[in-house]
C-alpha cells in the first residue's frame, strides 16, 4: 500500500486556516463551526503533541450555544461536534460536559402516525435545529456525545436520552442495511442507504454491534464503503470501520488515492476527515471511540 | 438555554407539508386565479423541441434567448440547476448536459461570468455528487467554477413574502452576489408538491449547513409557503426547464423516467411552472403554491402567458401520479 503523504494533508489544511484561527468550508470562506472541528480533530491526531483548541474554546456563544452563523438558528449537530472535539482534550472537558448537559434537553419534533412513511413518528431524537424533524446525522453526533459523557451526566436523563437515540436508528435502519439521512421508507418505496449516514449511524452504534440492524449496517458499508469515491464519505467509512474494528485495506488505498492530488476548491471537512482517517493514533481521547 | 419544543404535537397537514388549498386561498383572499393578475404583464414562455440530450442543447438554448429577448450581455449569471442525490438509470436530477448547454449559450449571448451552484437536498457529500452524476466532467472541460450552496458562506436576508412566518432566511453569498439567477430544474411529479420545478428548485439554494439536510425547516414551515417565500426573496430571473426526460409517479426521487423531448424556458417562474404543469395533466389552478402566485408573483393563468415555439398541445400528456396528488388533475 502507497501511504498518503500525510504532511501535504496538514499543509493543505494548515494553508486554509483564517486569521481568527478557524476554518471555513473551503479556502477563503468564513470560519464555521463543522470545518473547524474537524480540522482541530485531524491536525492533533497523529502530530507530535495536541494542537490547541483555543480557537473553539473562545468560539462566541450565545446562551450556552456555540453560534456558527449569528442570527441563524443553533445547529445541534455541529455543537455535538464542538463537544466531541472539545472532549479530546483535558481542557475542553467541562465545556464539553455542559454542551451535552444541554443537549439532554433537545428533541426533534413528533407527528402523528401516518401511512406515507414506516417509521415510528412519536420517537423523538435530536434535530438539526429548532422545531424540525429528528434526523439521522445530528441524532448520530448528540447520541455518541452522550455516550461519550454518560458518567457525567444525569443518569436517568442520559439513559433515556441514549434509549430513545439508539431508538431512532434502529426504527429508521434501510432494509438494505444502514442509513439514509432520515426515514427508510416512504409511501411504500423504500429509500436507499448512503455511505456518509451509514458510518456515522455505525459510530454512534459502535457499542450496539451484536444487534442485527447494526451487524447488516456494517455488512452494508464494508460491501459499498468506496462506492462514493469522495474524501468525505469514504473517510467517515473509514472512521467507522475502525471503530468497528473492521478496516478495509482497499478502502485505505482508494482514499489514500483519492487525495493525493488536492484540487485548490477541495472542501475542508473532506481533507480533514481524510488526514483524520488516514493517520494512526491519537492523543487524549479519540472523537469517535467510545 | 435555547428554546426547545418537546413534546409539541404538529399536525399531519404540517408533517406531510402539504398545506390545504382552502386555507392558503384564504389567506390571500385578494389574489384571485386570473384576477388580480392584469396588473403584471404579460408572460413569456417558450417550449423548444429537444428530442434526446444528444442535440446540440447549447444551441437550443441560446436560440431560446434569442426568441425570448434575453440579454446577458455583462450579466454575472448563476445556474441552478436541481441535483438532489444519485442513483444510477434514474431521472432525479437537471441533465448536466443541458446544464453544460446552459453555460456555452449563457457565455455565446454575451455573460460576463457563469457560475454553476446548487445546494442538495438530500446529500451533502457534493464531491460524490458531482463525480456521479457526471457533472463535475463539463464543469472542468467547460472550465466552469462550481459553488457548493449548502456549505457556501452566507448572509441573513429578510424574507420577501411573509407566508412562512419566517423574519429572515440565511441565503449564499453567491446567490447573492450574482445579478441573473437562472433556475434550472427538472420537470418533475412531487408527491407532497404536486410538480417541482423552477419555483421549487430554489429549496436548493437554502444552505444545509445552516438548517440541516433535508431543509426540513421548509417542510415545517409548509411547503406551499416555502416555495412562495424563497421565490419572492430570490427572485430567479430565468428559468430553464429540463423537460428532455421528466419524471412521473412517486417523485422527486423515487419516480419513472418519462420522456417528453422539449426545453421550456421563460423568465416568469409562475408561467413555466403553470405551462409545464399543464402540459403534464395538472391543474395549476389546483397546485396551492401556483394558485396563490399568479398575479402575486406572476401569471399562472394561461389567459396571460403568450408562448412561443412549440404549442402546448404538441407536448400535452398525463403523467402518471401517486394517489394523493390526483385531485390537481383537470376536472
Amino acid at each position: 500500500m502507497t501511504l498518503p503523504s500525510l504532511p501535504t494533508l496538514r499543509n493543505a489544511l494548515l494553508e486554509r486556516r483564517n486569521s481568527d484561527g478557524g476554518w471555513g468550508y473551503s479556502a477563503g470562506r468564513t470560519s464555521r463551526l463543522e470545518p473547524t472541528c474537524w480540522a482541530l480533530l485531524a491536525l492533533s491526531k497523529g502530530a507530535a503533541r495536541p494542537g490547541s483548541l483555543d480557537v473553539l474554546l473562545k468560539w462566541p456563544i450565545d446562551n450556552g450555544w456555540r453560534i456558527d452563523v449569528p442570527g441563524a438558528p443553533v445547529n445541534y449537530a455541529f455543537n455535538a461536534l464542538a463537544a466531541l472535539t472539545l472532549l479530546t482534550s483535558r481542557d475542553g472537558r467541562t465545556e464539553a460536559t455542559q454542551v451535552a448537559t444541554r443537549l439532554l434537553d433537545v428533541r426533534g419534533l413528533k407527528f402523528p402516525q401516518g401511512k406515507e412513511m414506516r417509521q415510528d413518528n412519536s420517537l423523538q431524537a435530536w434535530s438539526w435545529i429548532d422545531g424540525t424533524f429528528s434526523w439521522i446525522e445530528p441524532t448520530c453526533l448528540c447520541l455518541l456525545l452522550a455516550k461519550k459523557l454518560r458518567r457525567d451526566l444525569p443518569a436517568a436523563a442520559v439513559a433515556d436520552r441514549i434509549d430513545i437515540g439508539e431508538r431512532v436508528l434502529l426504527d429508521r435502519a434501510c432494509s438494505a442495511g444502514g442509513w439514509n439521512y432520515g426515514g427508510s421508507n416512504v409511501y411504500g418505496q423504500e429509500l436507499f442507504p448512503y455511505v456518509p449516514t451509514t458510518a456515522l449511524g455505525l459510530i454512534a452504534m459502535q457499542d450496539r454491534a451484536s444487534d442485527a440492524i447494526v451487524h447488516r449496517a456494517l455488512e452494508w458499508l464494508r460491501k459499498d464503503a468506496a462506492s462514493e469515491r469522495s474524501a468525505h464519505s469514504m473517510s467517515l467509512a473509514a472512521i467507522a470501520l475502525g471503530v468497528h474494528a473492521s478496516p478495509l485495506p482497499a478502502l485505505i488505498q482508494s482514499l489514500t488515492d483519492h487525495v493525493k492530488t488536492i484540487a485548490p476548491d477541495a472542501g475542508v471537512v473532506g481533507l480533514a476527515a481524510s488526514l483524520y482517517a488516514l493517520s494512526g493514533s491519537t492523543h487524549g481521547e479519540d472523537a469517535f471511540r467510545l | 438555554m435555547a428554546k426547545t419544543r418537546s413534546g409539541s404535537d404538529v399536525s399531519r397537514r404540517q408533517f406531510i407539508a402539504t398545506v390545504s388549498l382552502p386555507l392558503l386561498a384564504g389567506a390571500c383572499e385578494r389574489i384571485r386565479f386570473g384576477g388580480s393578475s392584469a396588473s403584471l404583464p404579460r408572460s413569456v414562455v417558450g417550449l423548444f423541441p429537444a428530442s434526446t440530450y444528444a442535440v446540440d442543447l447549447s444551441d437550443v438554448i441560446f436560440r431560446g434567448f434569442q426568441d425570448l429577448g434575453v440579454d446577458l450581455r455583462g450579466r454575472r449569471v448563476l445556474l441552478k440547476p436541481n441535483m438532489v442525490e444519485y442513483e444510477p438509470g434514474t431521472s432525479i436530477n437537471t441533465n448536466p448536459l443541458v446544464v453544460a448547454g446552459a453555460a456555452v449559450a449563457c457565455r455565446r449571448a454575451g455573460a460576463a461570468s457563469v457560475t454553476v451552484a446548487e445546494g442538495p437536498g438530500h446529500r451533502r457529500d457534493i464531491e460524490y455528487l458531482l463525480s456521479a452524476t457526471g457533472l463535475a466532467n463539463h464543469l472542468r472541460e467547460l472550465k466552469l467554477p462550481f459553488t457548493d450552496l449548502n456549505h457556501d458562506d452566507v448572509r441573513m436576508v429578510p424574507i420577501g413574502n411573509g407566508f412562512t412566518k419566517l423574519q429572515e432566511i440565511a441565503l449564499p453569498a453567491t446567490l447573492l452576489a450574482s445579478d441573473f439567477v437562472i433556475s434550472m430544474p427538472k420537470l418533475k411529479t412531487h408527491h407532497w408538491a404536486g410538480i417541482t420545478c423552477s419555483m421549487k428548485n430554489l429549496f436548493g439554494v437554502v444552505p444545509g449547513a445552516v438548517y440541516g439536510w433535508p431543509k426540513n425547516i421548509l417542510h415545517i414551515r409548509g411547503i406551499y409557503e416555502s416555495i412562495l417565500d424563497l421565490t419572492a426573496t430570490v427572485r430567479p430571473h430565468f428559468a430553464i426547464v429540463d423537460a428532455i426526460t421528466a419524471m412521473e409517479g412517486d417523485g422527486p426521487i423515487m419516480g419513472k423516467p418519462r420522456p417528453l423531448g422539449f426545453i421550456a424556458m421563460g423568465a416568469d417562474p409562475v408561467a413555466v411552472d403553470a405551462t409545464c404543469a399543464r402540459i403534464i395533466g395538472l391543474d395549476p389552478a389546483k397546485i396551492g403554491y401556483l394558485h396563490t402566485a399568479d398575479g402575486l408573483l406572476g401569471n399562472a393563468n394561461n389567459a396571460r402567458i403568450d408562448h412561443r415555439g412549440e404549442a402546448i398541445s404538441r407536448y400535452a400528456t398525463q403523467f402518471d401520479l401517486i394517489p394523493e396528488m390526483r385531485f390537481m388533475r383537470p376536472a
